[in-house]
């Protein structure tokens, strides 16, 4: 290895370098910050997530493979990595006020952001099946931790619980795929693993292994039937990490699932068949539990169990359209999955906790422009138009029939209509309803800039789709 | 460069909208919003006017790219048949403005918001001449109308709101399916022109009828999916209502025009009989439920349902005099039963009821008032004279020459709808005064009467001079008959 190899590698992985450090100097950082001064940690983070994004711009013109065919940059993990950069961005800004309120201030929480972030990012970017399950490592450990970030919480320390338990069974799942495609390949790297594959009747030992790996990864995303942790886990989060775990590790573990499923050799098998069947009981099970939630977090973890659904239609769809409806999906369900999250979010404030629906009652009312904000969010995850909702949806629809998928299309839009209903349920609340008490939005500069972005990418991107449609597009296959 | 007028048209409620969101006052919104629907009529009159009634072609065409990638455009144009519902739906605007004028007290301008959004976009799905635009126009209607069903409603409203909207969606979604498929098929656009210039294998077609069907039938609405329609209407506030009634029930006819017939032709024939069977069931089977009712605004809203059948009865007997009769019923109906559901309305906010049996008597306490109703529902029940009994004898007569049971059939709803009609006129207007001394009741005043007469107006000049709206409409409505027809014998 010649030291511009070494150098070329480094370049390739900067940004993630970039976010390591940072956080690094961060861990050191927080403990000369004294009590009042949290703000100067939020504005760190949010420096360090942005000179990364601005590495991440820079590097995206060309293709770069590193480290031995471990880990690759081009423009599929740049697209990926601009969904986690927007997501760990926004809980930043929206963990300020609420870290005060929940007396979590410490810098240990924006921390653990940062590495769970390099760990995204990793993920995105990995092209062998052992640095994938690095990044997947290193995301999850500090998805663990930020969970039970509630110490003085019963119910934050049992989701901690629960999600290292469950997640350890999912990753020793995962781990034996690996190994089973390493003994029968003798290869990890997806490539080889192709290569040696191809010609050959598929062994069936190798479909068990792929079977392995899809449910270890299943599992992150939260689709059935490795989504029962999901609930309790979204519900015991401090909110702030609810909101950046349903987006960021959930558009992470697509990343993978659609790295995987890039390769021929899935793309030879009939392994979609499997991930058909979870895509319509994943949906269905969202859809139908959701509808009988009275708690707001636990109603959005059963959403979120649906819109994985809905976007692992596209992962079935496959083809440049199928995974561009994926990443395109995902970006969109940042924009208003957040934007709904920061409504719950700046609704705790003092003793009220702004978790239960009925909470929401006349909340336009007494506060019709929020109440129009979360209007939008709303019918955006319903996806009616003219909201990004409505397009992610459409072009998963899109990408489906291309592929001659027409009854799992029907299946799709039926099951959404169900969905429909509990979205509108809220508007419902929110807009006929009767305000039983007062309350009192906890409306910091922060939370109202994450409102904007979030309301600006959900009406902007369905008005205008056309430039984000071209980018997925194009970043689909830039491999 | 010309004006794009179609944008024009289409924007300046939106505008309207947009700029109500800045006043404080109320009178100030209503007056704005007044202002707004006022020369948004203005400018469809003037379309009208530049209308050219010789030929079939798109007019007033527009062509912008939106999502490039996909050949989606921003693309407008009229024929004849949308020229005259994006001409009812600008007339129907304002006057739903002033029937909320004090109707509507709280929430003044976010209603008046709605009211405007809804109105664009209805604007939209008339014009568009891009299905990914109609579906995008079509489905977001879905927003205001849930909120002006469920805000302003009555005291159901809620559940009206929900079943409005769980209906109309899962119809819509299907037919969203169907678009897909549809562009697939058609060679990957979504040019409604080029579209209709395809040739799609009969079993794609009869795929697609479906699913189409099942959208429009919901929005028309058909029996048996039209269970929404009642609580809907009744649970709306009066603007709501008439909306409902005027120009929503009719997009689902113009789905069929747009799309089904000229689209999927052999279909549309070889299901023809079926689709006038189930007419043939809504117009005996609506009118059985509205004679009936003991509720004002349900009668109005169970006779819509037989009124629809008339026009979804003329569109599948697939022959120039059904099919001009169905299109001039749509106008008519929106014309005649908007005026029904705003006397409805008119009489309401005074005493606060709707039952029947709590009427009586109308005329000596409110002769203008009464005056007009009896136009209304004269030409309700389609008497010569009025607009519906030219509608309704050209249907008629293009129903028999499609399918004689039918037409029958169609006669009997007719009988039925006098029956339903008159009598519920005798039980309001007619005998001893009682409604006089249970409630204090004054006769129309200047506004509603602002709002009353243009729609008298119409009713008379469809029925003495019906010619310039059927100009209007023929050579678009010719084409459309050579389209399904042509296919089917050049085969």
């Amino acid at each position: 290895m010649t030291g511009a190899t070494l150098f070329q590698w480094a370049l390739a992985s900067l940004p993630e370098i970039i976010v390591i450090t940072g956080a690094c100097i961060l861990l050191i950082l927080g403990q000369l910050v004294r009590k009042g001064q949290e703000d100067l940690l939020v504005w760190a983070s949010v420096a360090v997530v942005l000179i990364a994004a601005l590495a991440t711009f820079m590097l995206a013109g060309e293709v770069r493979p590193a480290y031995s065919g471990m880990f690759i940059a081009d423009r599929f993990a740049v697209f990926f990595k601009f969904v986690f950069y927007l997501a760990t961005v926004l809980t930043f800004l929206l963990s300020r006020k609420y870290a005060d309120i929940e007396g979590i201030g410490s810098s240990e929480y924006y921390v653990m952001l940062l590495f769970a972030l390099s760990g995204m990012m990793i993920m995105a970017s990995a092209t062998d099946l052992l640095s994938i399950y690095v990044g997947l490592e290193l995301m999850v450990l500090c998805t663990y931790v930020l969970t039970g970030f509630l110490r003085h919480e019963r119910r934050s320390n049992e989701a901690a619980l629960k999600y290292v338990i469950l997640g350890a069974v999912s990753t020793a799942i995962f781990l034996y795929g690996v190994s089973l495609v390493y003994g029968l390949t003798g290869t990890t790297q997806l490539d080889a693993m192709a290569a040696a594959v191809s010609g050959d009747p598929l062994d069936p030992g190798l479909l068990l292994a792929v079977v392995f790996i899809v449910a270890g990864l299943v599992f992150k995303v939260g689709a059935v039937p490795f989504h029962m942790w999901l609930p309790d886990v979204y519900e015991g989060a401090p909110t702030t990490i609810t909101a950046f775990m349903s987006v960021g590790p959930k558009a992470a573990g697509f990343a993978v699932i659609l790295r995987v499923f890039l390769n021929p050799l899935v793309a030879a098998s009939d392994v979609w068949i499997i991930v058909a069947v979870i895509a319509v009981v994943t949906l269905a099970l969202g859809s139908f539990v959701a509808l009988v939630q009275d708690n707001f977090k636990r109603l959005l973890a059963y959403s979120s169990i649906a819109h994985a659904g809905f976007a692992t239609f596209g992962v079935v769809a496959g083809g440049q359209d199928g995974v561009a409806s994926v990443m395109l999906y995902l970006l969109i369900y940042a924009f208003m999955n957040l934007g709904i999250f920061s409504a719950v979010i700046m609704m705790r404030n003092g003793d009220f906790s702004g978790e239960v629906i009925e909470d929401y009652a006349g909340f336009a009312k007494s506060h019709p422009g929020l109440g129009l904000l979360m209007l939008l969010y709303l019918f955006s995850l319903a996806g009616i138009p003219p909201t990004a909702g409505f397009f992610a949806k459409f072009y998963v629809l899109v990408a489906l029939v291309e592929q001659g998928f027409v009854f799992l299309a029907v299946i799709a839009v039926l099951l959404s209509a169900v969905a429909a209903y509990f979205y509108i349920r809220i508007v419902m609340v929110i807009y006929m309803r009767e305000p039983e008490r007062a309350f009192e939005p906890a409306l910091t500069p922060l939370v109202r800039a994450t409102l904007a972005c979030t309301a600006a990418g959900t009406i902007g991107i369905g008005l205008f789709p056309g430039w984000f449609l071209r980018l997925a597009q194009q970043s689909a296959f830039g491999g | 460069m010309t004006v794009p007028l179609l944008s024009l048209i289409i924007f300046l409620p939106a505008a309207g909208a947009a700029v109500l969101m800045f006043l404080r006052s109320d009178d100030a919104v209503r007056w704005t919003a007044l202002g707004f629907t006022v020369v948004d009529f203005a400018l469809t009159i003037a379309m009208l006017a530049g209308f050219d009634t010789t030929t079939h072609e798109m007019q007033f065409t527009e062509t912008r790219a939106w999502v490039p990638a996909m050949g989606i455009t921003y693309a407008l144009g009229v024929d004849g048949i949308s020229a005259l519902f994006v001409f009812l739906t600008a007339l129907l605007g304002w006057i739903c403005v002033l029937a909320s004028w004090v109707a509507i007290d709280r929430k003044v301008k976010e209603f008046m918001v709605a009211l405007l959004s809804m109105q664009a976009l209805m604007l939209g799905v008339f014009c568009a001449l891009d299905l990914f635009l109609f579906y995008v126009c079509w489905e977001a209607m879905l927003i205001p109308m849930y909120l002006i069903i469920g805000v302003w409603g009555g005291d159901g409203r809620v559940y009206a709101a929900f079943k409005f909207f769980l209906y109309t969606l899962a119809g819509s979604l299907l037919f969203l399916v169907g678009v897909i498929v549809l562009y697939f098929h058609g060679g990957e656009t979504f040019d409604i022109l080029a579209l209709t210039a395809q040739d799609l294998p009969f079993r794609v077609q009869s795929w697609l009828f479906f699913a189409f069907l099942i959208a429009f039938a919901v929005k028309v609405p058909m029996v048996p999916v039209h269970t929404w329609l009642p609580d809907a209407h009744v649970q709306a506030p009066t603007a709501g209502s008439i909306i409902l009634a005027g120009v929503l029930l009719k997009m689902g006819a113009y789905g069929f025009l747009r799309f089904s017939l000229p689209m999927l032709p052999e279909a549309s024939v070889y299901y023809s009989t079926l689709m006038l069977a189930l007419s043939a069931l809504a117009i005996v089977y609506g009118g059985f439920l509205a004679l009936a009712q003991d509720d004002l605004k349900k009668l109005v809203a169970y006779s819509s349902i037989s009124h629809m059948g008339f026009v979804t009865m003329g569109i599948f007997s697939l022959n120039l005099r059904g099919l001009e009769g169905g299109i001039l019923q749509m106008f008519n109906h929106g014309v005649t039963t908007g005026a029904l559901f705003l006397f409805v309305g008119v009489i309401y906010e005074r005493t606060h009821t709707r039952s029947i049996a709590n009427y009586g008597g109308l005329m000596k306490v409110a002769p203008v008032y009464t005056g007009f109703l009896a136009l209304f529902t004269l030409s309700s029940m389609a008497l010569p004279g009025t607009n519906s009994f030219v509608g309704e004898l050209l249907v008629l007569s293009g129903g028999f020459a499609a399918n004689m049971a039918v037409g029958t059939a169609a006669v009997l709803g007719a009988l039925l709808g006098a029956a339903y009609l008159l009598g519920m006129y005798r039980k309001v207007a007619l005998g001893p005064a009682s409604v006089g001394e249970r409630y204090e009741i004054r006769d129309v005043n200047a506004r509603e009467m602002a709002a009353i007469l243009p729609l008298a107006v119409f009713v008379l000049w469809v029925g003495l001079y019906p010619k310039p709206f059927l100009n209007v409409i023929d050579a678009s409505v010719k084409h459309l008959l050579t389209e399904v027809h042509g296919h089917r014998s050049g085969q």
